[in-house]
């Protein structure tokens, strides 16, 4: 900055004229780029899972097909519908979606753009403007997989466990709470959640059907009821019906369980060949064990760049002298594909991140830390994460007896329970 | 005070200078608002009853197809994989565990672990499957590189090893810890399109794919690069899905040269066989280039 100054002063009066003026341009250069920003603010649009399209090879007709077909089941991110069979509130949705405003009485709606949509984005495709400076990023919902739920490791999550989340938050993540906000609202949130959740499975879906289409179909997708129910929207739609069937069954803990007795063995168990916690928690539970690997949305982006990659070595190899013109064309169009695919992972998805196993030496868990959550965790594993489930190889007593360790872990547990129970091991470092 | 102005000015044109409009962002297509309008007024007026595909002409009895996968390339040495954990389990006595996606056998040049499946089925024969399978997993490998059932069949999926392992099958929200000795029985119920892969991600060399079909007609080729499927509908066009993990093709589609099969990019194919008809498709030798390095 003195430079600058120093620079200014080392000239005679008239180049400092001169500079003055330049600066002068340079200030109304600058101010005209900040008043008019970069073009009109457009309405707000969902954005194509692009991702997916490129890794399907979809033609722009074919992405345009699936744009088309999706308004017209589910409508825009201002004006939100769904069709009759998928069972979803209208007026929640409403209440959540368009841009935040208040109605004729005060009552706030776009309740989702003023909370969720700058992680999230709009489209709730975890890519809003914020996303990427946030570790972990911000849930994708478009594949219709969530990680702190009650139910069996395949199954959706209930209302009231997306409900959970937005009360208390997701503990050392950047999740914050929305206890502030009233029942009514979260209520309706949760429910936005679920409708961005189908959309983008039914996306997915759609997307997918392409590569199963007969020669004859030449390349468009079936708009009847039929395929569009039966063969993309009920598979859906069923398994988020199925989620209040599929809540796990939790035994009580044993009232008269000697805690000491049960930590031991919850310790040995965590170490053992039976649960194996160790291989990926470590030995010293500070989540240094098996830590090269990655979540099930970040392996989708990883594995989109390895097949760029791939491709890209394969195309460089292919001479094209000794081609037929039929080739050549077919070459051409591959490296195309290439080409924007490479700039689809560039400016439309985030950067892969590998997954940390959880740190249990600070008592903080991300889907909550009573020992139901953790019960539930250790149950069904972590949909989408690579923590396994342990149901059936492990049973039930023998799981509370690790979540009874678990639960010791931040402390350093000497053997005898009470008032002398020492302090965290984090205050202690 | 003036100077500090000017400063200040230019600081913030050197900063709208440098962060531009934003990251170059590719936008898809926008929906046809008009089509999308259209689209949902004949969705709500149609019930669902209307509008079925004529039924397609059926043919009678079964028949079943074969063949022999044989590779015209040199596959070269498969690459080691790096054992950095349970070393005293995974590379015990300096055993060496190597890749498992090109295997094939010397002799023959047979070409093991392909994929024939039969895309969409009429009917079937035998209504469901009653034989358990086995998968199991033994010195920190998966003992069948390519694993293929019956969507409702139940799977036995094992561990052979001293030590305990995961199986995590993608797509299917199957990720399991399985002890060591143990099993624990999977029953997939979806239907995968082409293979999927399945890890153990406390072991991350290990690799697998799976893959699940409604009607059971699929073949994964054997060590000498042949499979058959037997009691297949007869009197009737059918189209086979071809794949291998190194297939260059889209996704691991299998592209081969045989217009008579009209065998297409996609890795599939058509024929009709008759009734009874034991129909052998013979070498189908795959080049070189259609397998990637």
């Amino acid at each position: 900055m003195n430079n600058v100054m120093a620079w200014c002063c080392a000239f005679g009066p008239v180049q400092r004229a001169r500079v003055v003026s330049l600066l002068g341009l340079m200030c109304v250069v600058s101010a005209s780029l900040l008043a008019t920003g970069c073009g009109q603010t457009p309405a707000a649009t969902f954005r194509l899972n692009l991702v997916e399209s490129s890794k399907q090879q979809l033609t722009p007709s074919q992405e345009q097909q699936v744009a088309t077909i999706l308004a017209a089941l589910f409508g825009t991110p201002d004006e939100p519908r769904v069709p009759p069979e998928i069972n979803l509130d209208v007026a929640k949705l409403k209440l959540a979606a368009g841009p935040v405003r208040s109605d004729i009485v005060g009552r706030k709606n776009g309740l989702y753009r003023e909370h969720c949509a700058h992680c999230h984005g709009v489209t709730g495709d975890g890519m809003g403007p914020t996303a990427a400076f946030l570790n972990p990023y911000p849930r994708d919902y478009r594949p219709g997989v969530f990680k702190f739920k009650s139910t069996e490791r395949a199954d959706k999550p209930t209302h009231s466990d997306l409900v959970m989340v937005l009360r208390k938050g997701l503990a050392g993540s950047s999740m914050p709470s929305f206890a502030l906000l009233s029942d009514a609202k979260i209520d309706a949130l949760a429910e936005y959640v679920k409708y961005l959740s189908v959309r983008g499975q039914v996306e997915l879906s759609l997307m997918r059907a392409y590569f199963e289409l007969d020669d004859e179909d030449e390349g468009v997708l079936p708009q009847s009821r039929e395929f569009l129910f039966e063969e993309i929207i009920d598979p859906v739609t069923e398994m988020w019906a199925a989620a209040d069937d599929a809540i796990i069954d939790v035994p009580d803990m044993p009232a008269d369980l000697d805690m000491v007795a049960s930590i031991a063995k919850g310790k040995e168990l965590f170490y053992g060949n039976k649960a194996n916690c160790v291989k990926c928690h470590g030995v010293s539970g500070l989540g240094d064990g098996q830590a090269n690997d990655y979540d099930d949305w970040n392996k989708v982006v990883l594995q989109a760049q390895k097949t760029v990659d791939g491709g890209v070595k394969q195309a460089e190899k292919a001479s094209t002298w000794d081609m037929s013109a039929e080739e050549r064309d077919e070459h051409r169009t591959e490296l195309a594909w290439l080409d924007r695919f490479e700039t689809v992972l560039d400016g439309n998805a985030l950067r892969p991140r590998m997954i940390r196993p959880r740190n249990l030496r600070q008592g903080v868990y991300r889907g909550g830390m009573r020992p139901l959550d953790l019960y539930y965790r250790i149950h069904a594993g972590i949909n989408g994460a690579p923590m396994p489930a342990a149901k059936g190889t492990v049973p039930p007593e023998d799981i509370w007896h690790i979540v009874n360790y678990i639960k010791s872990l931040p402390y350093d547990f000497n053997g005898t329970l009470g008032v002398d129970r020492p302090m965290v091991a984090r205050d202690r470092m | 005070m003036l100077t500090r102005c000017y400063e200040i000015m230019f600081v913030l044109f050197a900063v709208t200078l440098c962060l531009g409009c934003g990251q170059k962002r590719v936008v898809g297509p926008a929906p046809d608002m008009a089509a999308a309008l259209d689209l949902r007024e004949t969705l709500e007026k149609e019930t669902g009853a209307e509008g079925k595909v004529e039924e397609k002409a059926l043919g009678t009895g079964w028949a079943s197809l074969k063949g022999k996968f044989t590779f015209a390339g040199s596959p070269g040495a498969p690459k080691a994989l790096v054992i950095d954990k349970d070393t005293a389990v995974c590379s015990k006595d300096g055993m060496q565990l190597f890749e498992q996606s090109l295997i094939v056998d010397e002799a023959s040049k047979g070409l093991a672990n392909v994929v024939v499946f039969l895309r969409k089925s009429s009917r079937v024969k035998n209504e469901s499957a009653t034989e358990k399978l086995v998968m199991d997993q033994r010195n920190c490998e998966f003992l069948t590189p390519v694993f293929a059932a019956r969507v409702g069949q139940a799977v036995d999926v094992k561990n052979s090893d001293p030590i305990g392992h995961n199986t995590n099958i993608s797509g299917s929200s199957f990720n399991q810890l399985i002890p060591s000795g143990d099993s624990t029985v999977f029953t997939p119920s979806r239907e995968t399109g082409l293979p999927v892969s399945v890890t153990c991600n406390i072991h991350p060399w290990m690799k697998a794919y799976a893959v699940f079909r409604k009607d059971g007609y699929v073949a994964v080729s054997s060590g000498d690069g042949t499979f058959e499927i037997p009691d297949l509908p007869a009197g009737e066009p059918l189209e086979f899905q071809v794949w291998h993990e190194r297939a260059t093709g889209r996704s691991g589609a299998l592209d081969l040269d045989q217009p008579e099969l009209k065998w297409n990019s996609k890795g599939r194919f058509k024929i009709t066989l008759k009734e009874n008809e034991v129909r052998d498709l013979g070498t189908l030798e795959i080049p070189a280039d259609a397998i990637s390095g």
